[in-house]
């Protein structure tokens, strides 16, 4: 099913802030729509690593964070909560990416007239984060056939030198790439000055219809929630103050 | 359109003294093919990245002169303007691509001239048969092999239907299968009549197509030949100037009855060391239904080099990790920049050493010509040092089965000679070295046993000794 990148970006937007801001059973309400958009394009094993591991965290978190769980505990609980807090906002992006063509997001960003100056780089991103990807998985490849491993007794006694071998790299492969890319729109012409067409149609379905009504729906119905507790607890706070 | 490049210098700093380009001129008539040779570092880069504006709207430095494309100076227009009449292909596949899919990556261009939505889908449409694609249409970029990625670039720059094509070394990651269909591309456009322009090393493959071929050296036009003329002078003379094999059918004369004397005797001292290493059982396969890799048996022969080839995707890379999860065998990646970790060469030694000896280290470093670099940091190296770092660290190790994939890819003769001369070394130090290659004539420089994959299964295997005309039949075939 195709959405309209209009549609995927407002769905990014709207998901993140009620993820980050609204208690959990909104974030999951919010969670579900990236998740099922996934299920649709045959990603089922990501959907069921990412659901699993954000429901063990999630659960956890709520679970746990009234307890007294000591000071190691804390650390652990305060983990499951930024697992469970994170972990939407990254798979919505996961899904923007994989399923954004370049030149749909290009033609989207024309027709609401964001200028081309912030949109060329934005796309140089789209097609940035894959590659990342790509070299990560070389790179984790040569590190296993070298025998360093993300644990062991080396990596314990130097938790720093992991991150090290596994960025320097990254980091020397990624920057060669992003100017080869930058070469690549150039030399074919890509430039914020002129005018472009654009061969991809884009355009809102019932599918974006839906997905946008959901998304005011979860965001309406937490803003109401949220409004009537803070009526409520307004209310508590005069009879307190009054009795 | 005429390319004309008159009296022009450029330096990538901020003074001509220390200039890449000297005083360079040269014309290329329309509907003309030209290659510009030479060694790496001799400037032929930046000659084709000057034609294709590149420089100076893009790259920054000094430059003087002036560079026509017919009658409009490259300086006064814009590059999207540029990009009108002047396609680019590069070297490495995986990062000219700016879109995810193939079809979007053809239509690319086009969009970017902004043409009617309904023109450029003709255009994808005609270019998809003329190029064969129909098989290579929406798929993922990421999907593809390289000869793949390779084509639909070619496809991709075709599209917008420039009067000039510059091809910055095309051929470096392909099999020879590839580099005759590119063969093919290429032709095509000169009978069209378009002005193309081939920066490469490998010049056999534009034996038929070139008109003429430049040799730079220094920033300047050294020499000029036909092919035929570079032909007559004999593979020695190409060679010394680091230039590969003009003719691959005649690679098995002159400039290899040399190297066969040598290699005579080289093989008859390692005879003494007749002995093999045997792998039995070698499977892998993503679906139970397809297997990728089915080798009930196969024998490595100790201390020598042996090659790998077979074409794109017969599973000779997935041998390659297949052997390194079932034996101690230590891989040479094709980019080796993705296996160098830590801050100093010395350190990038130690690393998988059990237990770490600075001295031996150091003695490994040596041995690969490295030891005054002990200290510096892998990054800062060349491509040949950095891959010698990667060696010394398979060596240090301790494991005695040594894989190299592509190692010589986009190398000018003398880089090859100096890789085949570390190859033996590390042979003659007691280690078993298996090279997937495509490079034949790397192949007949060193190595003295080929194996040949085919559909994941070995399909021969036999000693170069005696077999160099067949060797070059199967990689031209393949």
């Amino acid at each position: 099913m195709k959405l309209d990148p209009r549609t995927k970006l407002f769905l990014a937007v709207v998901a993140n802030s009620v993820i980050l801001s609204a208690p959990l059973v909104y974030g999951a309400l919010m969670f579900a729509v990236p998740a099922i958009l996934l299920l649709l394009e045959r990603k089922w094993r990501f959907v069921l690593v990412f659901f699993s591991v954000y429901l063990a965290a999630a659960l956890g978190f709520e679970h746990l964070k009234t307890m007294d769980v000591g000071r190691v505990g804390t650390l652990g609980v305060s983990t499951m909560m930024i697992i469970s807090r994170m972990m939407p906002i990254g798979i919505v992006l996961y899904y923007v990416m994989q399923t954004t063509k370049v030149n749909e997001f290009l033609a989207a960003m024309a027709r609401i007239h964001v200028p081309t100056k912030l949109t060329i780089p934005l796309t140089v991103m789209i097609r940035f984060f894959p590659t990342v990807f790509d070299e990560a998985r070389a790179i984790g490849h040569a590190m296993r056939m070298r025998g360093i491993r993300l644990f062991s007794l080396h990596t314990l006694k130097n938790p720093f030198s992991i991150l090290e071998y596994r960025l320097v790299p990254l980091l020397v492969s990624i920057t060669k790439i992003g100017d080869e890319l930058s070469i690549a729109a150039v030399t074919r012409g890509l430039s914020p000055e002129t005018k472009r067409t654009c061969v991809a149609t884009i355009g809102f379905h019932v599918q974006d219809v839906i997905v946008f009504m959901y998304c005011l729906i979860v965001t309406g119905s937490f803003v109401i929630a949220s409004h009537e507790t803070a009526k409520q607890s307004f209310v508590d706070f005069l009879s307190a103050l009054f009795c | 359109m005429n390319i004309t490049l008159k009296n022009v210098s450029f330096s990538y700093t901020d003074s001509l003294d220390d200039a890449v380009i000297k005083d360079l001129n040269l014309e290329i008539r329309s509907g003309q093919c030209v290659i510009l040779a030479g060694e790496s570092g001799c400037g032929k880069t930046t000659i084709s990245k000057l034609i294709n504006g590149l420089i100076p709207h893009y790259h920054s430095g000094t430059i003087s002169g002036d560079i026509l494309l017919g009658e409009k100076n490259t300086a006064d227009i814009t590059l999207a303007e540029i990009s009108r009449y002047v396609g680019s292909v590069f070297q490495n596949p995986r990062s000219q691509f700016f879109n995810i899919d193939t079809d979007s990556e053809i239509a690319f261009g086009c969009e970017n001239l902004a043409m009617p939505r309904e023109e450029i889908l003709q255009r994808v449409d005609r270019i998809v048969d003329e190029f064969h694609l129909q098989k290579l249409m929406g798929r993922n970029i990421f999907h593809l092999s390289g000869g793949e990625k390779q084509k639909i670039a070619c496809a991709s720059v075709a599209a917008t239907m420039p009067e000039i094509f510059v091809l910055d070394e095309p051929s470096a990651n392909l099999d020879l299968k590839t580099i005759a269909e590119l063969k093919e591309i290429i032709a095509r456009w000169k009978k069209a009549g378009k002005t193309v322009v081939v920066v490469e090393h490998r010049i056999h493959y534009l034996r038929e197509i070139a008109d003429r071929i430049c040799y730079v050296k220094d920033g300047r036009i050294a020499y000029e030949w036909t092919p035929a003329e570079l032909e007559a002078k004999g593979a020695e003379y190409a060679a010394s100037l680091g230039l590969r094999c003009v003719n691959l059918k005649k690679i098995g004369d002159a400039r290899l009855r040399g190297h066969d004397k040598k290699s005579v005797i080289a093989s008859g001292a390692k005879q003494s060391l007749h002995e093999s290493i045997v792998f039995t059982d070698l499977q892998f396969a993503y679906n139970r239904k397809f297997p990728i890799l089915n080798i009930p048996s196969f024998t490595l022969p100790r201390n020598q080099i042996t090659a790998l080839i077979g074409h794109n995707g017969a599973g000779k890379s997935t041998l390659a990790q297949v052997l390194c999860k079932k034996s101690d065998a230590y891989l040479i990646m094709q980019d080796v920049n993705h296996q160098l970790f830590t801050e100093s060469v010395l350190e990038e030694v130690l690393l998988g050493m059990r237990p770490q000896n600075e001295k031996t280290a150091l003695e490994i470093l040596a041995g690969l010509n490295l030891e005054q670099y002990a200290y510096e940091h892998p990054m800062a190296l060349s491509g040949g040092q950095k891959q010698r770092v990667a060696i010394g660290s398979g060596v240090s190790s301790g494991r005695d089965i040594v894989i190299f994939d592509e190692p010589t890819s986009g190398l000018d003769y003398r880089q090859m000679l100096a890789v085949s001369a570390t190859l033996q070394k590390l042979a003659t130090s007691g280690k078993t070295l298996l090279v997937i290659t495509h490079d034949p004539e790397f192949i007949l420089n060193c190595c003295s046993n080929i194996i040949h994959l085919e559909h994941g299964k070995i399909a021969e295997q036999y000693p170069l000794q005696g077999h160099q005309e067949k060797l070059i039949e199967t990689m031209l075939d393949e």
